[in-house]
């Protein structure tokens, strides 16, 4: 990609906040108002971390893929898409068109054993209702639905082990 | 005792054979397959073997295993731990009939506690206030919703032999029951060996306060005051206290009566603790007795200044215990936070991975009672609780302000922790006020993690600095052969892929 271009990049955060950033990047950021040094260095000691106003964070990248980026600071996840001007207006444009229903992929958030399906294919679910359930670390981890709507195929049996991230139900988004 | 086979793992293997040695005891661990080169085993005097066994049944749950083991290395006892075999009476009693001590309680005392259908009729038949329930086990569904009707909803399903909240629902309407009883009883089934499950009313909002006891085997009991376990998720203790500011001293003196009676009346020795429901009202109801040492035992160690580990040695050495009620002193205040390996931001699902960094804060407030080092591999194979924060201070507030200093030092990389919860927790208003009960962190928590928008904008830089790095990447700021500046991280083989 050429970038020299660019003005300017967009981090989006998963919540949809925008944070730019003038390019090419520098060693420094705006805090409500006010400009501060920052840093990133990786050591043998302490591995990778930032120094922000006198210090320290521990960072780690978690994943990256194309313009995605989930990023363990201090401890706490945080996801973005980086955007530029126009990829940032293309997005926003097809989220306007795009409409508000959606399918919906719950996946194993954890390698496990699948000991019970409670949803079966043409369920109607609600949010927070438990969808299957899933035995990892000794536990009985009950699978919730992050929406509501119609459980569209479940792509798991029952016994069946999982590795995390496997598609285990697939829900349609109610409308309205 | 000589010789000590410690038959678990973990941070309570290496806290037990911490005392033991101190007391001049020769220690054996047992090495197994699934983790040979666990941290545990670097404290032992002796490590024994296990790896060419691999079963299905965890060494650790194998009682005659370890009765084998423990006779090949010619241990003269076993301290059990927590979990795995610490409350099975049929273990208790097996070590006994092959002439070793069993550092715990009498096999009789554990049947009766572990069982706790018995339990609640010896309770009640001492007078020791209780919920409404089923009066012994339940079958199926059916009989749990009959039941339910009679006492009313909401009603909680336990494990009759359950522990640490495994084989436990709450169950709010007869719809729910089925699917609820089964989630139980196999729950129950896996984790205990043993399929039944009792109902019993359930308490809205209740605190959980537990009394820790300590008996000899020359009839003497005393209570080592309470310990506050209210912070929890799912049933599953996140952080304890001592002592509660939920008790003032003549509500300490009722609950601690009760429950050195409860222990006097199966004539209990060693440690063991007796669990209460505290309701709005303060009114106190049994739970259960826990007849091991627990998890949460280094609040009350903090306290006190009794080790708690050396107390079950010298009493299963037949040792009378060397004070008495009176003797004992509260002083300060301490809160254990379970640093577990656990996704907190996608519901506390386990996180698996290797421990990269970690580094412990140094304070003298603090104790770190720890299962891991860098380096070691967190998998799903055991319980996610990876090492434990114990900080102290003069009173609440103070320990508070020592724990906030010590979470915000402690660096741990590589897996994701319950560590940000407990940033997050410790920040509470209500948590502060001692405003909580059992289900504060399921419904009064909006977020898991304390939100700082400082610190997302960082984050924000971050993951642009990445993408800005391998887009301009044109080699003039950047020597990835040599490794320099960004080269190791941007490298990292680590990163995972969406």
């Amino acid at each position: 990609m050429n970038m020299m271009n660019i003005e300017k990049l967009i981090a989006v955060s998963s919540s949809g906040k925008d944070f730019e950033f003038e390019m090419p990047l520098k060693d420094k950021i705006v805090i409500q108002g006010e400009e501060y040094d920052i840093k990133l260095y990786y050591t043998e000691e302490s591995g990778l971390y930032l120094v922000w106003n006198g210090k320290k964070y521990p960072v780690e990248i978690v994943k990256s893929k194309q313009n995605k980026y989930e990023i363990l600071f201090n401890s706490i996840s945080y996801s973005f898409t980086i955007e530029t001007p126009f990829s940032l207006q293309r997005m926003k444009v097809l989220k306007v068109n795009k409409p508000s229903v959606g399918n919906i992929s719950v996946k194993a958030p954890m390698p496990g054993k699948i000991v019970d399906i409670i949803c079966q294919k043409g369920s109607k679910v609600s949010r927070g209702e438990p969808l299957l359930i899933l035995e990892a670390m000794k536990m009985e981890n009950e699978i919730l639905s992050p929406i509501d709507g119609t459980v569209l195929s479940v792509s798991v049996s029952k016994d069946s082990t999982v590795m995390k991230d496997d598609i285990l139900v697939e829900i349609e988004e109610k409308k309205g | 005792m000589n010789k000590l086979l410690i038959a678990n793992r973990g941070e309570i293997a290496i806290r037990i054979m911490r005392t033991a040695s101190r007391m001049g005891i020769t220690t054996v661990a047992i090495k197994t397959a699934l983790e040979p080169a666990a941290p545990y085993l670097a404290t032992a005097t002796e490590i024994y073997d296990n790896t060419a066994f691999t079963t299905a049944v965890p060494v650790f749950l194998d009682v005659d295993r370890i009765i084998a083991i423990a006779q090949e290395v010619g241990a003269d006892a076993i301290h059990p731990g927590y979990g795995y075999l610490s409350e099975s009476a049929y273990f208790a009693q097996k070590c006994i009939d092959q002439n070793i001590t069993f550092v715990g309680p009498a096999p009789d005392a554990i049947y009766k506690m572990g069982n706790k259908t018995i339990a609640k009729r010896i309770a009640r038949k001492i007078g020791i206030p209780m919920v409404d329930g089923s009066e012994g086990n339940i079958s199926d569904a059916d009989q749990a919703i009959k039941i339910a009707e009679k006492i009313g909803y909401p009603v909680i399903i336990k494990a009759a032999s359950g522990g640490g909240g495994r084989g436990m629902r709450i169950v709010r309407k007869p719809e729910d029951m089925e699917r609820n009883f089964n989630v139980a009883s196999n729950e129950s089934r896996k984790a205990f060996n043993d399929p039944s499950v009792f109902i019993e009313k359930y308490i809205e909002n209740p605190k959980h306060i537990e009394i820790q006891v300590l008996g000899d085997t020359h009839g003497n009991v005393v209570h080592l005051g309470e310990r506050e376990c209210s912070i929890q998720r799912k049933s599953q203790k996140l952080l304890e206290e001592a002592p509660s500011s939920a008790l003032d001293a003549k509500l300490r003196e009722e609950i601690a009566g009760a429950a050195v009676e409860l222990a006097k009346a199966v004539k209990y020795f060693s440690a063991g603790t007796v669990e209460f429901l505290l309701d709005a009202d303060k009114k106190f109801y049994f739970m259960e007795m826990n007849t091991r040492i627990q998890v949460e035992h280094p609040v009350t160690e903090t306290v006190t200044g009794i080790d708690l580990v050396e107390q079950q040695i010298k009493v299963a050495r037949g040792e009378k215990l060397a004070f008495k009620q009176s003797d004992i002193k509260m002083k300060g205040w301490a809160i254990e936070c379970r640093i577990n390996s656990e996704d907190v931001q996608s519901g506390f699902v386990p996180s698996t991975g290797r421990i990269e960094k970690l580094e412990y804060p140094s304070s003298k407030h603090v104790r770190i009672d720890s299962g891991v080092t860098e380096g070691t591999t967190i998998t799903t194979g055991f319980d996610s609780m990876i090492f434990k924060l114990i900080v102290s201070g003069e009173n609440r507030k103070d320990a508070i302000e020592n724990c906030k200093k010590a979470l915000d030092e402690l660096w741990i990389t590589g897996i994701k922790t319950t560590l940000p919860f407990f940033r997050m927790l410790l920040r509470n208003e209500d948590f502060v006020k001692g405003n909580f009960s059992t289900s504060f962190v399921e419904n009064k928590l909006d977020n898991f993690v304390l939100a700082d928008k400082n610190e997302e904008a960082l984050a924000a830089w971050i993951a642009t600095k990445l993408f800005f790095e391998e887009h301009f990447s044109d080699d003039s700021n950047l020597d990835y052969e040599k490794g320099k500046d960004l080269g190791p991280w941007l490298l990292n083989r680590r990163i995972g892929q969406f």
